[in-house]
């Protein structure tokens, strides 16, 4: 496993995701990226779902990427995966490999759509059959690639252009699926939450080391706040991202071997998800009198979800 | 009073469905057809209808013949990629006989291909979006007007031959901001269509009974009447049978009902032909710039006209054929590598190279330059 050693350090790591690409300027999706495929000094074969980062970043005859890449469509990065990394062990098998000596590790990156929506049955699918690799969602909770839909990712209450706010409507009217626990309960030895905040990133960095170093199938689901589509100003990326922790609406823990769960951090003093809420012009709505009881729904939700988190640590099982 | 409207061809897509009583829309993101879906969106609940956003391509166009079953007009919408995902359910619609919408707003292809630009290129698979033996009907707007007044046909066309119906529009139409003409609304609900009800004894109600060139009557669920759907080959109460003259009866019955009513069902327009020397032939919106060509030519004192299908299928045949044999020189513009151009020459009995073409599959439009170019090569 890579060493990450301190900020400096992982800074200096040469990048295998170059800048210039045309992510938005204040997206979390570059900070995601380059942490997790600067965590290892293997070498990577990158398959990249459809989405913000696929089109943003290998656009001929420019690319970010300092690792064999593949793109094959929105719903099969985890399938694509797959293939790669299953002739690889053949080869390896046969002593077929142009160089014995360097190990290859496979990555899957997907956004919150091809992932909890459309991309679900082929990580599902790569997931049981156990194959190496690490899978990243890059989770900014709706389809901000193409113009900001809602997907089953989209928290409550938050506006979309297909869960639009209104005089009958407070915005999205579904909890956002517990991805997460989702692929714990496929058995997977690896699973972990990371936001890219300025507390935390060497939580994530660490984690994509954990992760690329584990045998088997691995997951990190990394929210990554959405300048364009959450409506908040392009520099308060990092801020967005530590209140997400902070308040608890996007709490930091892994779980191994599907069952072992450990929180990697707890908040001193608990923020009210107001803090997070009304930093973003997704859930303004809220903040009108007749939809103040959403507000306190959320709340209640991230507190039982938080009492559950640390019940599930205590019991360790 | 017909209405003005400033819009946008993806919105007017919408507000057609909305006018013409659809009453679900189920649908996935995709670029450049999304802003139908928004639309569907704000839209929907206003009139007591329902949207919703699936996971995924293939349960998008699934709600929506599940709605569709249950007896209100449903809508789905996507691009070429999102036709290729849904292949499998378009097919259970024709098997089964539920009417559905279906717009597909094209980009270029084949894969991912161009997102954001226009193409043509999705004709053969409006023709033939998947596997076995079935007729499709295919509507393609070529003004913003038209996103409008086609849709609602397309949904009346869907009610009556109880099948699915393909809206063919594309980045340029759909994302065009302009003024459209709309008709009257009284006259669009006074020409409204809507599927045929058996009110007979439920005990011996039979939806797949009907005259060879007539579609099923599928009553709305909810109302007392219980029947079968299945993909599989059915007999005249639905449930399946490999018997081998139904199974016959059942596919030519999907061909007849659409081809016995090609009246009914065929479109299209002749613009500035009765005195021209030279025929374009285009659809969609390459029909706009042949348009704008075709005037700035007249000017110039060079006659030229244009034929252009609405309805791509079933084609126009008769009048392709009698207008090619009409015309010496015709060129056809497509936004493709020449997809209809194959059923021109099938329909016309002429050789490819009886006709000047204009092909592009860059993502490009065609634009007016390019045409006045190629018909002063011809002239």
């Amino acid at each position: 496993m890579k060493n990450i050693g301190n900020l400096k350090e992982f800074a200096c790591t040469p990048d295998r995701f170059q800048g210039g690409h045309r992510l938005c300027p204040g997206c979390a999706h570059g900070m995601i990226v380059r942490e997790v495929v600067n965590a290892t000094d293997d070498d990577l074969v990158v398959s990249t779902a459809t989405g913000c980062l696929e089109v943003c970043s290998a656009i001929y005859p420019y690319t970010s990427w300092d690792v064999s890449w593949l793109h094959i469509g929105f719903e099969n990065a985890a399938a694509g995966i797959s293939g790669a990394e299953a002739m690889y062990k053949a080869l390896s098998r046969k002593n077929k490999l142009y160089n014995e000596d360097r190990n290859v590790k496979f990555v899957a990156f997907g956004g919150d759509g091809g992932t909890y929506d459309i991309g679900f049955q082929s990580l599902s699918g790569a997931t049981e059959r156990g194959h190496d690799f690490l899978y990243v969602c890059l989770d900014n909770e709706g389809y901000m690639n193409t113009g900001g839909q809602r997907s089953s990712s989209t928290p409550i209450g938050a506006h979309t252009t297909t869960s639009p706010r209104g005089r009958v409507s407070y915005g999205e009217k579904h909890r956002k699926k517990d991805l997460t626990m989702i692929m714990a309960a496929h058995g997977a030895p690896y699973v972990a939450t990371a936001v890219p905040g300025s507390k935390h990133w060497k939580d994530l960095a660490a984690k994509a080391a954990k992760a690329l170093s584990t045998v088997g199938p691995t997951f990190i689901n990394a929210l990554s706040p959405c300048t364009t589509e959450w409506k908040f100003k392009p520099e308060d990326t990092v801020e967005i991202g530590d209140l997400a922790v902070e308040t608890c609406m996007f709490p930091l823990y892994e779980i191994e071997d599907g069952h072992k769960l450990t929180i990697n951090y707890r908040p001193k003093n608990k923020v009210p998800v107001e803090e997070y809420l009304s930093k973003q012009g997704r859930f303004s709505h809220l903040f009108k009198p007749e939809n103040k009881w959403l507000i306190e729904e959320i709340q209640k939700e991230v507190d039982r979800y938080w009492e559950y988190l640390q019940r599930r640590e205590e019991a360790g099982v | 009073m017909p209405r003005e409207v400033v819009s946008t061809g993806n919105q007017l897509a919408a507000k057609a469905a909305i006018d013409a009583g659809c009453k679900f829309f189920g649908g996935y993101p995709i670029t450049p057809s999304s802003e139908i879906a928004h639309e569907m969106s704000r839209l929907l609940p206003k009139v007591g209808g329902v949207f919703i956003q699936m996971e995924d391509e293939i349960a998008g166009i699934s709600v929506a013949l599940g709605a569709s079953m249950s007896g209100v007009k449903s809508m789905t919408n996507t691009s070429g990629p999102g036709i290729s995902l849904k292949a499998e359910q378009i097919g259970l619609a024709f098997m089964a006989e539920t009417p559905l919408v279906i717009t597909n707003v094209m980009r270029g292809g084949p894969s991912t291909g161009l997102p954001t630009r226009p193409a043509q290129q999705d004709i053969l698979q409006a023709q033939a979006p998947t596997h076995g033996d079935y007729q499709s009907i295919t509507l393609c707007p070529g003004s913003l007007d038209e996103c409008y007044t086609e849709t609602v046909r397309a949904f009346n066309l869907a009610e009556r031959f109880m099948t699915p119906v393909f809206v063919l529009l594309d980045e340029t139409l759909g994302h065009m901001v302009g003024k459209a003409v709309l008709p009257d609304i009284e006259e669009v609900e006074a020409n409204i269509v809507n599927r045929r009800v058996y009110e007979g004894d439920p005990a011996t109600y039979e939806p797949y009974n009907v005259p060879q060139d007539e579609p099923a009557i599928l009553n709305p669920f909810f109302k007392g009447y219980r029947y079968h759907i299945t993909g599989l080959h059915h007999g005249p109460t639905g449930f399946p049978t490999e018997d081998a003259k139904l199974s016959q009866e059942l596919i030519d019955r999907l061909f007849n009902k659409i081809l016995a009513h090609k009246d009914e069902i065929e479109s299209y327009e002749e613009f500035m032909l009765d005195d021209a020397d030279i025929m374009v032939i285009a659809y969609g919106s390459v029909s706009l710039a042949a348009k704008e060509a075709i005037r700035q030519l007249r000017e110039e004192g060079i006659k030229v006209g244009l034929f252009r299908p609405i309805t791509l299928w079933p084609s126009p045949e008769e009048k392709i054929d009698e207008l090619c044999n009409k015309f010496d020189k015709i060129l056809v513009a497509e936004m493709n590598k020449g997809q209809y151009f194959k059923e021109i020459q099938r329909a016309s009995g002429k050789k490819a190279n009886d006709f000047e073409t204009l092909f592009k599959a860059n993502g490009r439009p065609i634009s007016p330059a390019e045409f006045k170019a190629k018909i002063k090569e011809m002239v």
